[in-house]
């Protein structure tokens, strides 16, 4: 069992969540989100995230509009579609009882859990 | 000291640094390679892309001149390189994982592949070992097998001995064919993928020496004679390439899947990664070999102890791995035969294309060497305007549509081709008409065939003897009959050729018996016209004029036709008649003469009313005298029955040896036989001897003579 391989298998799934509920907050670019993670400790390349945005846009769940910037050509801004809001709250849930159940496992009761939050 | 270049990178000018910029592009490039697969792969690209010419937008703002390697490198490392993407992204394709996570696996040791394999999965577990594509190993393999047959060898060397193992593939790149841009076997296209150049350079690396042989021959030919095209296909390098282009097709994989297809690309092969791999053995590789050879002096004793066990179970484990190898593989040889025959097949086909271009080439090379005497075939301006029509239309069209027809196979040129077809079948037809036109126009000038006869006054020559002499400098003379071109001189045959005159030299001359004791010379003039009337005037027309200082005949070295006179395959014969028993004497130069042969059909020819005996003359003696015998020339100097005699008396001689080595045997028996009687005599009666010695000392001396003689015949 490679470590690494577990590891990236952990976070596959977090990583759409994550960056889903990055956008949900409002109108983001790029670079802010891989900023936004890389302050909460959530090392993500931005290699990464283009190709993650692209497939989440071909979805359905994002779309984007071009934003004029001071300098350059304009910026691709993305925002979160309804299907991407119905499909976020979705993984909400899920993550909320994943988050519990993987807790009440590793520390004991739920409730401990519960009433820290 | 660094060069920088300006770039337009997604709408922005960078400045950047030469070095800079070959890592960025190296970088793209592995992106692109990297995403080739995913849907909205441009998009995915011009995004990064976008955000790293913004990076640099950035670095520029704060006062950099330019980008430099630091500043790529770093920004690299931000975006994430392809090997780091997967570890979190998800790739959702399986190659993706493949791709990379195991390329940092370590090595092991050598092991026979049991996931891929052909037989054994020795070259696989090879391949495996030495991180190359498998199908590598197995060209080299085939190669030796090819070769020495040492592969084999080795191959069941490696069979028997080595351990066989579930291998994970560790190669980022393999070797396969290209389906999608293949003019034979996509071999090429595929080989220009796995060391990313272009496609044609494989191409022309195949179809050079190919294309080189079919030149060099088609000037060889201008010359020469033809070649036989295996020399072309086979002849040293070409021939080679051909056979491992053919090994290649039947090794290497289509790529058929995606996957395959992506492999096929793989990650850039370039020097840096090869000088890797290489340091990367070479670190490696004194650990291993002490490692192995403790293993093999291990195992060495260990099987020396073991040996009759071992062998019994290897041998029937490798009895029943063969068995189901073979059956297993039986497809795939059906398979690799099925290749070669298609291989065969197209070659074949190929050839027989091959055999077609050349011959209408070398028709080509025919009618443009007959370009300088056409005036002297053709009649009018029609005439010489379908000649032009034949020469371009017929034979030049159908080679220029081959070219361009290879060229566009080449470079995949995809257009409406309806028109290019139209216009090229149209104008071969043309030229077609036009070539049959000729032909029949020009056989018109060729019906009928007349001769005029006339006697050239001589004065009897004052010996009896005439020389016939032949007017010769060095110079080559256009040698022209029936069939056209002369091929067969070193020198080239347009030499003597200028625009109004023709020198032909279809003179045949021929000595026959005269009826009366004087010298007769006549001259038959031979023509073709389109009917008998021109044919007599063309005949009428050929001027070969002879001049006699008394015994010698001057002969000139051919006649000469104008472009008037037009070629109609105009003949001399010119007939000496020798009385019996004089001389003639013929110079070689005769032989420069391009001899006919002479119709003796009485009906339409020309009649000739005395023996064919003549006909002989091809086996006449020249600078010689020769003396008009019986019938024919008859050679003094030459007794034809000399050796017969020279045989006969050495076997006289031969016979005579032996009778008297038998005289001599029998005499010197009768010595003996004496020289007892004597002794005996000596004995019985001491005196009185004197008169028996007589005869004996004559019998001696005949031994003598006879030993004398058998040494002379001996010499």
């Amino acid at each position: 069992m490679d470590i690494q391989n577990t590891q990236s298998q952990m976070r596959k799934g977090v990583l759409e969540f994550c960056i889903l509920s990055v956008i949900r907050k409002g109108e983001v670019y790029p670079s802010d989100i891989v900023e936004t993670m890389k302050n909460a400790q959530l090392q993500i390349f931005e290699g990464t995230l283009y190709p993650l945005l692209t497939r989440l846009k071909n979805a359905g769940l994002l779309s984007y509009r071009w934003v004029e910037s001071n300098s350059g050509p304009p910026r691709k801004y993305f925002v979160m579609t309804e299907l991407g809001l119905e499909f976020y709250d979705e993984l909400e849930k899920t993550w909320k009882e994943l988050a519990d159940a993987v807790h009440t496992i590793t520390q004991g009761s739920p409730e401990i859990n519960n009433q820290n939050q | 000291m660094k060069k920088v270049i300006n770039i337009n990178f997604q709408g922005r000018v960078i400045p950047i640094e030469e070095s800079a910029y070959d890592i960025l592009k190296k970088y793209t490039e592995s992106l692109s390679n990297f995403f080739a697969n995913e849907e909205g792969k441009e998009e995915i690209i011009n995004d990064i892309e976008g955000r790293i010419a913004e990076l640099f937008a950035e670095i520029l703002k704060k006062g950099s001149t330019c980008i430099a390697d630091d500043d790529v490198n770093k920004i690299i490392n931000s975006m994430g390189k392809p090997e780091d993407f997967e570890t979190e992204a998800g790739g959702t394709n399986e190659h993706q994982n493949k791709f990379t996570s195991e390329n940092i696996g370590p090595r092991g040791r050598l092991y026979r592949d049991e996931t891929d394999k052909i037989l054994g999965g020795v070259c696989s577990g090879i391949a495996n070992y030495l991180r190359v594509d498998t199908s590598i190993v197995r060209i080299i393999f085939a190669l030796l097998l090819f070769g020495a047959g040492t592969g084999f060898l080795i191959y069941i060397l490696l069979w028997i001995f080595v351990p066989s193992k579930k291998l994970k593939t560790n190669i980022t790149k393999r070797l396969y064919r290209n389906p999608e841009e293949k003019v034979i076997g996509g071999v090429a296209s595929g080989l220009a993928a796995y060391f990313d150049i272009s496609v044609w350079i494989p191409r022309l690396v195949f179809a050079f020496p190919l294309v080189l042989g079919i030149l060099n021959s088609i000037f060889h030919n201008l010359f020469n004679d033809f070649d036989s095209f295996e020399t072309m296909i086979f002849g040293s390098f070409g021939g080679s390439l051909t056979l491992i282009y053919i090994v290649l097709w039947g090794v290497i994989p289509e790529a058929k899947t995606a996957s395959e297809k992506l492999e096929m690309r793989g990650s850039k092969v370039d020097l840096n990664s090869i000088k890797n791999t290489i340091q990367d053995d070479l670190d490696g590789f004194k650990n291993k070999a002490e490692k192995f050879g403790n293993e093999f002096s291990e195992k060495s004793k260990q099987w020396s102890s073991e040996f009759t066990n071992t062998i019994n179970e290897k041998g029937e484990h490798f009895t029943r791995e063969v068995n189901a190898a073979s059956k297993s593989s039986s497809k795939k040889f059906g398979h690799v035969i099925g290749i070669l025959f298609k291989a065969f097949f197209l070659f074949i086909a190929g050839m027989i294309a091959f055999a077609l271009l050349m011959a209408l080439l070398g028709i080509i090379i025919g009618s443009v060497s007959v370009l300088p005497i056409k005036n002297f075939f053709l009649n009018s301006y029609w005439e010489s305007v379908l000649a032009w029509g034949t020469i371009i239309g017929f034979l030049a069209i159908p080679i220029i549509g081959f070219i361009i027809w290879l060229v566009r196979r080449i470079m995949k040129v995809k257009s409406n081709q309806k028109y290019l077809g139209a216009t090229i079948g149209s104008l071969w037809f043309i030229g077609l008409i036009c070539c049959v036109t000729l032909v029949f126009q020009i056989g018109r000038n060729f019906k009928t065939k007349s001769a005029i006869e006339e006697s050239i006054t001589i004065q009897q020559p004052s010996i009896n003897k005439l020389h016939i002499k032949v007017a010769n400098d060095n110079n080559y003379y256009y040698g022209y009959d029936w069939f056209g071109v002369d091929c067969n001189n070193e020198n080239n045959a347009f030499n003597v050729i200028n625009e109004d005159s023709l020198l032909m030299k279809t003179i045949r001359v021929t000595v026959v018996k005269s009826k009366d004791s004087l010298y007769h010379v006549k001259m038959v003039k031979f023509s073709r016209g389109r009917n008998p009337e021109f044919a007599k005037t063309a005949a009428s027309n050929i001027s070969f004029n002879t001049i006699q200082n008394d015994s010698i005949i001057s002969l000139p070295k051919g006649f000469i036709i104008t472009k008037d006179d037009k070629f109609r395959n105009q003949q001399v014969l010119f007939i000496i008649e020798v009385p019996q028993g004089k001389k003639i004497q013929i110079d070689e130069a005769i032989n420069d003469y391009e001899w006919f042969d002479i119709n003796f059909n009485k009906r339409r020819g020309w009649n000739v009313n005395w023996d064919r005996t003549w006909d002989n003359s091809l086996n006449w003696d020249t600078e010689v005298e020769l003396i008009m015998g019986d019938k024919e020339l008859i050679n003094p100097n030459k007794n034809l029955n000399d050796e017969v005699d020279l045989e006969e008396s050495l076997k006289d001689l031969e016979r005579k040896k032996i009778e008297l080595r038998e005289q001599q045997k029998e005499l010197k028996l009768k010595h003996k036989e004496l020289l007892k009687e004597q002794k005996d005599e000596l004995k019985s009666k001491s005196t009185n001897s004197t008169i028996r010695i007589k005869p004996i000392q004559n019998l001696s001396k005949q031994i003598c003579i006879s030993t004398i003689l058998i040494d002379k015949f001996s010499i």
